[in-house]
């Protein structure tokens, strides 16, 4: 209990920008426990599938659904990495960046992180609506939704903090006034003493998402990581199809999985149809 | 008693005598809670008082403060992941503070209101007259509610002009799931042609998709 506590204080230091300071990024790489963490976000992945599965649960008294999206919104981020990230560090190495396999790692779990928790962060909604709507379009429609709010604010942490690597590594000397030294991650079981310490010792305070100026990330390095966020987006959106159903629609029964046929972004264009023209 | 009006007057006035903490925070909630059932109870008196009548008044007041905490509840958890993406979990309580006294605010300006409304259903029988004066009162609330606002979050924007993003955010947000709240929640007059109910049966539904099929049978 203690240990998944810390973990969860790890996931906040993400969300703060304090695991991403340019002074705790010395050793270019990010500090944190990917294990540990990797176990929030499958927790908090979960969560959101509950949310989800409410709908079919109200529309059709189908508890199996909310299972099942539990399951598969984890699986859902799992495997879009897996697919994607392979490619990615061959094209990476390729340009010339000096990532490793453990740093890049530790970067796709943060950027995880921050998508994950702004889509559970989102899922108390989601599940009001679930609870009350009975149109199963529109539940789709807001759900597409809140996956790209979470998404693109997933991404531009990746590219921040892309940047930020960047500055550390070439050593740019930070304009703005860190205090932190660096800190050993066993001594984050303690959490709460941390969190007080910090917030004395730390004036200015730097969000995750905020551009900082210095040595601008290499052109190249820039482009496939650009190209890459493209493709990302792209498999997870079809891959949520592959995996669907996730809301589960009223008037079809339970499955797992349905069968192989058209794709996303055909499908989205036929929710708005039927939202709007009703 | 006392101290309520007073508390009522600190928040209408802005002033920040009330204290810092966390007991800040639950006195508000007080504040909301008991102004809130002030409103709901004279809204839901247009039935009268006798018989089933009272009922619906009990309903209403329960809904009315509910109806605003509910919505708070829900939005809270993204506001506060994205005020840490934007850098801004040191001021996270005191807007947290600045969102709850608008709040508070509207509920006092609500029951200060609600005379008014009395006076309305005195006079007037036409249920959907009644509907649409309260309608009116809410919206008077709300607009008279965001001088309050901007007055507490003017030390925010100062310190950081991010946070008048985050601000009209939390606004998109709230009212999006507080009109949804408001449409599952119903009635709060209590048709008087209907029986009266806690929930009415037809009342489970998008509010949204019941404004776009109107919209769109309007414009065919």
């Amino acid at each position: 209990m203690q240990r998944l506590f810390g973990w969860f204080v790890e996931l906040d230091r993400i969300l703060k920008g304090e695991a991403t300071r340019i002074a705790d990024l010395r050793n270019a790489s990010i500090q944190l426990p990917v294990r540990g963490v990797s176990f929030v976000l499958i927790l908090l992945g979960m969560l959101y599938g509950v949310c989800m599965g409410c709908y079919a649960l109200i529309n059709q008294g189908n508890n199996m659904q909310m299972l099942a999206s539990a399951v598969k919104v984890p699986a859902l981020f799992f495997l879009t990495l897996v697919v994607t990230l392979p490619s990615l560090y061959v094209f990476n190495a390729l340009v010339g960046s000096r990532l490793t396999v453990g740093s890049l790692v530790r970067l796709f779990v943060a950027t995880l992180g921050v998508n994950l928790a702004v889509l559970s962060s989102l899922g108390p909604i989601v599940a009001f609506f679930s609870v009350n709507t009975t149109t199963y379009s529109f539940m789709v429609l807001l759900n597409v939704i809140v996956f790209a709010i979470a998404g693109v604010l997933g991404l531009s942490f990746l590219l921040q903090t892309l940047q930020r690597l960047h500055i550390a590594r070439y050593g740019h000397p930070p304009q703005f006034p860190t205090t932190h030294a660096p800190r050993a991650i066993e001594s984050l079981d303690a959490g709460e003493e941390i969190i007080q310490a910090e917030s004395i010792e730390t004036p200015a305070e730097l969000g995750p998402l905020e551009a900082i100026e210095g040595r601008a990330l290499g052109r190249r390095i820039k482009a496939v990581f650009t190209i890459w966020m493209l493709v990302f987006g792209l498999v997870g959106a079809q891959m949520s199809w592959i995996l669907r159903p996730f809301v589960g629609a009223p008037d079809s029964p339970f499955q797992w999985f349905r069968p192989r046929g058209s794709n996303f972004f055909e499908a989205v264009v036929h929710v708005l149809r039927s939202v709007f023209s009703l | 008693m006392r101290s309520v009006l007073i508390k009522a007057d600190d928040v209408l006035r802005r002033r920040r005598t009330t204290p810092t903490d966390g007991r800040a925070i639950w006195s508000l909630i007080g504040l909301i809670a008991i102004y809130g059932i002030l409103y709901g109870a004279a809204m839901g008196s247009f039935g009268g008082l006798r018989g089933s009548g009272a009922l619906q008044i009990v309903y209403s007041a329960i809904k009315v403060p509910f109806l605003l905490q509910a919505t708070f509840a829900l939005s809270l958890p993204s506001f506060y992941v994205v005020n840490s993406l934007m850098g801004l979990r040191r001021d996270f309580s005191e807007a947290v503070r600045a969102l709850m006294a608008t709040q508070a605010g509207l509920s006092v300006i609500l029951a200060s209101l609600a005379p008014l409304t009395l006076f309305w259903y005195a006079s007037m029988d036409c249920y959907s007259d009644a509907v649409l004066f309260n309608a009116m009162m809410f919206t008077i609330a709300s607009i008279s509610a965001q001088w309050i606002l901007r007055d507490y979050y003017q030390p925010l924007i100062r310190r950081n002009p991010r946070h008048r993003w985050m601000l009209r955010t939390w606004l998109i947000v709230y009212a999006f799931v507080g009109i949804q709240m408001g449409w599952i929640l119903r009635p709060f007059i209590g048709d008087p042609s209907s029986p009266v109910q806690f929930f009415r049966e037809d009342s489970w539904g998008n509010a949204y998709m019941v404004v776009g099929r109107m919209l769109w049978r309007a414009i065919n």
